[in-house]
């Protein structure tokens, strides 16, 4: 395998001897199929979050309604406090630490700015840009991640698990989904610098970077949902 | 996730270097025949004929337990199956007829026709499509595996809430359903990307819109409905999963949960599910009755608007499903009036079926035949159908045998009847000879006899109120003498539907002793570009890729209008069709890949059922493989392929 | 409909030349700061202390503007629909998706409101 890497210094920057196929829409067949694709991922997490708006609404019902099993499914020692603020509110806001999520918010807004950087630099034939936005994007998007794994930890010890109560298995389903396509793209960042590094990600392969950078705003496009229908209108 | 798949990811960019091995790449696979073969062939044919295969195997498999319903059901108060058994048996039926036979089959057909009929040369992902296939064989397999690893599931095919839950199906089977019909469902939803792309982006030059043959169509429409179903059911089986294996609270009533949202979940996908399963027989009938007719299609654009109009209403009457649940008036209302709209469409199909066969010189053969059979009991089957838009009488009907004879007549009478005749149609295109007609038309007319005499009765039944998915009856309720019938034409029925397989082996072996004459490229004077190329399709499809002037172009290739305007033959389909010459044309290289990552899968599934340390395992051959796969070549390398004069590119990317 | 009004596949036009119809740095970086001052703007909002109709409209408008934007210029969706040039399949597919997630809304009305 090494032998391959080998070479790869001396390859010339791509002329223009790549072709563009023929395709009948105009769009390329790669990236009609990610915005197929994408489409299909729009009833995905369509469903998850009107289950968890309806999740959401039954479990308030409950509460302020003093079913018992519901009050004990969120209670722990310590947060009479809490939940004595949720009936009376009939909301979950108590739970929510607004200020945190709107700067985890921020930064993935910013690594879809970075990505189309990234992207640009590529276009434009700049490789060491396109090394240092993709590497921002990577880094801004495990920032994120690391807010919510933090998030998720202070969720639980204020009461919130994921087998206690319906609000719980909606919230850490809809926002832990959202995680897991966010640690599918940071996969494919991390593999598109890596073939950077290697000389295999150049201009005219901006195709692919483009790609991934689709994916990756759809993803900051479900959390401009979260954030707004889930965290705001609590 | 999406498998991004290009240009040799592993190869420097910009001109391919041939001297050097590409990056972290197995050598590929090089058989052109044998199981190896056909294990790493990404060919769309043969991918195309192991859904077939697959789907036919799955049909036996899944009539087995109908069979075996049948002989309990035959006489009042039978002790053949234990009340866990039958809950088991039926499920399994109802799961492997609708996942593993009728989707798959349409998916055969759509795979081996769609680059056919649109003049490509494969489909826009090659190895996607061998993918598709084995992710739909891993699950299918694996749903099976739960009769010997702790018994099937026994929900129904449908599943409701909260009787899914744990307390109350403590077993391990409505997992496998579970985690099972997810993995196969991965393959519906790569096939319909991989299916949509090919149809919008690799059409033939002058290949438009209005020009694409109504099977195309309908399997667009098919497709599309697949995009967006799919993900609806994996959400549904995904709250399933987090409530069954974590112990989530989705469903779960003391907690609050309303486990109504499962109905409406499952029939979100369930009611575009029967239309996608539908709409591909319509598209074959529509390609047989008019070769057969010796007519173009009446009224293609109806026919081609009444599918999108199908495939747009479909989404709107889910809850008709659902009128004895307890949803308010209005929702009743709404979902009755979209119920008797949907009607609309159908019925325009059925009747320009029928006005395609008026005044028609009609050859009766059995595709034909079958085609004739879906436009009939398919339409019995739709007017069952459309009653249940009446809520009152629905309310009645519901969860009775009568629901169990509509949904046969639409699935087996119509669906079915549908693909038989497709498979009679298209047998000597795929595999160089004709089915023999004298035992095809036994296995026509023993397939109506036993089809309408196992569910025709079930109307009755039904009437009369005998609940379904009971495993006995009582013989005070004077059920007996219809259930007999039934029995007696169940068995009919599997005859006749074996009875295409022994029809395959005896033509076969009479085409040998005969010395293997070749059917030509165009045996039945047909119509779409299938045929305009030889008979069984070379491995390159066509030689030069067709320039496309008219609907119907290969027939008016054919046929010209003279002086007086009436249509005359002008050549001959051997004089007209591509002589099969594949010279300078590159395919696309097989792969290990898809079938790796494909079964990958399974082994993430058995770990979230058994122990989840089998996931990591399955998680790192996953990744590997994705990794392999993105770095692989779509074309093979060490292979030159630069012979004169310079190679067409078929129109790929991997 | 006649058959010649949707005749339209003479669209084929090969791709390779797409990128360089696309947005400026300059663009990226000030559909960000819009991005970023609608996120203050929801956030201040739901700091109101409103409720009902008050509070859901004019979030929900936002996130739909927010989604717009990083839809048409991130993802290059404006100049795609141009390459596209208003084909039917656009529409039909957007149509389709508007659906698929209405169908989601009227999930959610039925238990809400119980009709």
């Amino acid at each position: 395998m090494a032998e391959a890497i080998i070479d790869q210094a001396a390859t010339p920057v791509a002329d223009e001897h790549h072709e563009g196929h023929y395709t009948s829409l105009g769009l390329s067949n790669m990236k009609l199929a990610m915005w197929l694709f994408l489409g299909s991922e729009v009833l995905l997490f369509g469903a998850l979050i009107s289950t968890y708006l309806l999740s959401k609404t039954r479990f308030l019902t409950e509460l302020v309604a003093g079913n018992p099993e519901v009050v004990a499914g969120i209670s722990n020692d310590e947060n009479a406090e809490l939940v004595n603020e949720m009936i009376t509110k009939g909301s979950v806001e108590p739970l929510f630490d607004i200020p945190f999520t709107s700067l985890s918010s921020f930064i993935l807004l910013m690594s879809s700015l970075t990505m189309v950087l990234a992207h640009k630099s590529v276009t434009e034939g700049n490789y060491k840009n396109l090394r240092i936005w993709l590497s921002t994007t990577m880094l801004l998007g495990a920032t994120f991640m690391a807010g919510q794994v933090y998030e998720f930890t202070t969720f639980y010890r204020e009461g919130l698990t994921y087998d206690g109560s319906l609000l719980g298995t909606a919230f850490y389903t809809l926002t832990g989904f959202h995680g897991a396509h966010v640690t599918g793209g940071l996969i494919m960042l991390g593999s598109l610098i890596y073939l950077s590094f290697k000389g295999r990600m150049q201009k005219d392969r901006a195709e692919t970077v483009e790609l991934v950078g689709l994916y990756w705003h759809f993803v900051d496009i479900v959390w401009v949902l979260i954030f707004t229908i889930v965290y705001l209108i609590h | 996730m999406a498998i991004v798949e290009q240009e040799p990811l592993a190869l420097p960019a910009g001109e391919p270097s041939r001297s050097a091995r590409p990056l972290g790449v197995f050598s590929r696979p090089r058989n052109t025949t044998g199981l190896k073969n056909w294990l790493t062939s990404v060919d769309h044919k043969k991918i195309g004929i192991m859904y077939g295969v697959a789907s036919l195997f799955f049909l036996l498999w899944g009539g087995v337990p109908a069979l075996l319903i049948r002989l309990q059901l035959a006489r009042p108060n039978q002790g053949l199956l234990s009340g866990d058994a039958y809950n088991q048996i039926f499920t399994m039926h109802g799961t492997v007829m609708v996942f593993l036979v009728v989707m798959p089959m349409g998916a055969a057909f759509a795979n081996y026709l769609l680059p056919l009929q649109i003049g490509a040369r494969d489909v826009a992902f090659p190895r996607i499509n061998a993918f598709s296939f084995w992710v739909f064989l891993a699950g299918g397999i694996m749903l099976n595996t739960s009769w010997f690893l702790g018994g099937g599931p026994d929900g129904g095919w449908f599943n409701y809430a909260p009787n899914n839950g744990i307390a109350y199906s403590p077993g391990i089977g409505i997992d496998f359903w579970n985690v099972a019909l997810m993995i196969a469902g991965f393959g519906s939803l790569t096939g319909a990307v991989n299916l949509i792309t090919t149809v919008l982006n690799m059409r033939a030059p002058g290949m438009t819109w209005m020009r694409l043959p109504v099977f195309t169509w309908m399997t667009l429409v098919t497709q599309f409905l697949l995009l967006f179903a799919i993900p609806v059911l994996t959400v549904a089986q995904l709250l399933l999963l987090f409530d069954r294996r974590f112990d989530g609270n989705f469903f779960n009533v003391a907690q609050g949960a309303d486990p109504l949202l499962w109905q409406h979940l499952f029939w979100i996908f369930g009611h575009p599910e029967v239309y996608l399963m539908i709409l591909p027989a319509f598209g074959i009938v529509s390609e047989v009755i008019p070769a057969f007719a010796r007519k173009p299609i009446f009224g293609y654009p109806f026919m081609v608007f009444s599918g999108i109009a199908i495939g747009f209403m479909g989404w709107g009457v889910w809850a008709h499903h659902m009128f004895v649940s307890g949803i308010g008036p209005l929702s009743v209302t709404a979902f009755a009036v979209a119920t008797m709209f949907i009607a609309v469409p159908t019925g325009v199909k059925v009747l320009n079926w029928m006005a395609t066969l008026w005044g028609g010189k009609l050859i009766l053969n059995t595709a034909m035949l079958f085609s004739i059979g879906l436009v009939t009991q398919f339409t019995l089957g739709g007017l069952s159908g459309v009653s249940h838009a009446i809520a009152p009488a629905d309310t009645q009907q519901t969860d009775t045998y009568y629901i169990v004879a509509h949904f046969h007549y639409v699935l087996f009478g119509g669906a079915l009847f549908g693909f038989y005749s497709g498979l009679y149609f298209w047998w000597p295109k795929a595999f160089g000879y004709k089915l023999n007609e004298k035992i095809g038309k036994w296995n026509f007319w023993t397939m109506v006899l036993g089809f309408n005499l196992t569910f025709g009765p079930m109307h009755i039944l039904g009437l009369q109120g005998m609940p379904r998915r009971m495993q006995t009856y009582d013989t005070s309720q004077g059920f007996n003498t219809w259930n007999m019938w039934a029995t007696i034409g169940s068995f009919i029925l599997a005859f006749a539907t074996l009875s295409i397989l022994y029809n395959a082996l005896v033509s076969y072996l009479g085409w040998r002793r005969a010395g293997r004459p070749n059917p030509g490229p165009d045996p039945w004077d047909a119509r779409s570009l299938e045929w305009s190329i030889q008979s069984p399709t070379p491995e390159h499809n066509f030689d030069v890729t067709p320039t496309v002037t008219s609907l119907d172009d290969w027939w008016y290739h054919k046929y010209q209008e003279d002086e007086n305007g009436v249509l005359r033959r002008v050549a001959s389909s051997k004089e007209l069709a591509q002589p099969g010459n594949g010279e300078g044309v590159h395919l696309p290289a097989p792969s290990y890949w898809p079938i790796i990552v494909a079964f990958s899968l399974p082994i993430i599934g058995y770990g979230l059922i058994f122990s989840l340390w089998l996931c990591i395992p399955g998680v790192f051959l996953l990744l590997a493989a994705m990794y392999g796969w993105s770095l692989e070549p779509a074309d093979d390398l060490d292979q030159d392929h630069h012979s004169e004069p310079e190679p067409e590119l078929a129109q790929t990317h991997g | 409909m006649s058959t010649e009004s949707m005749a339209v596949g003479d669209h084929s036009t090969t791709h390779d030349d797409d990128h360089e119809h696309h947005p400026t740095a300059k663009t990226y970086w000030l559909t960000f700061l819009a991005l970023v001052i609608l996120t203050a703007l929801e956030v201040a909002w739901s700091y109101l202390g409103l409720s009902g109709v008050a509070l859901v409209l004019p979030l929900l408008i936002m996130m739909v503007i927010k989604f717009a934007i990083v839809a048409g210029v991130f993802m290059h969706l404006y100049t795609d629909l141009n390459i596209l040039n208003g084909h039917w399949f656009t529409v039909a597919f957007g149509i389709a998706i508007g659906l698929a997630v209405s169908v989601y809304v009227v999930v959610f009305a039925a238990f809400q409101f119980n009709i």
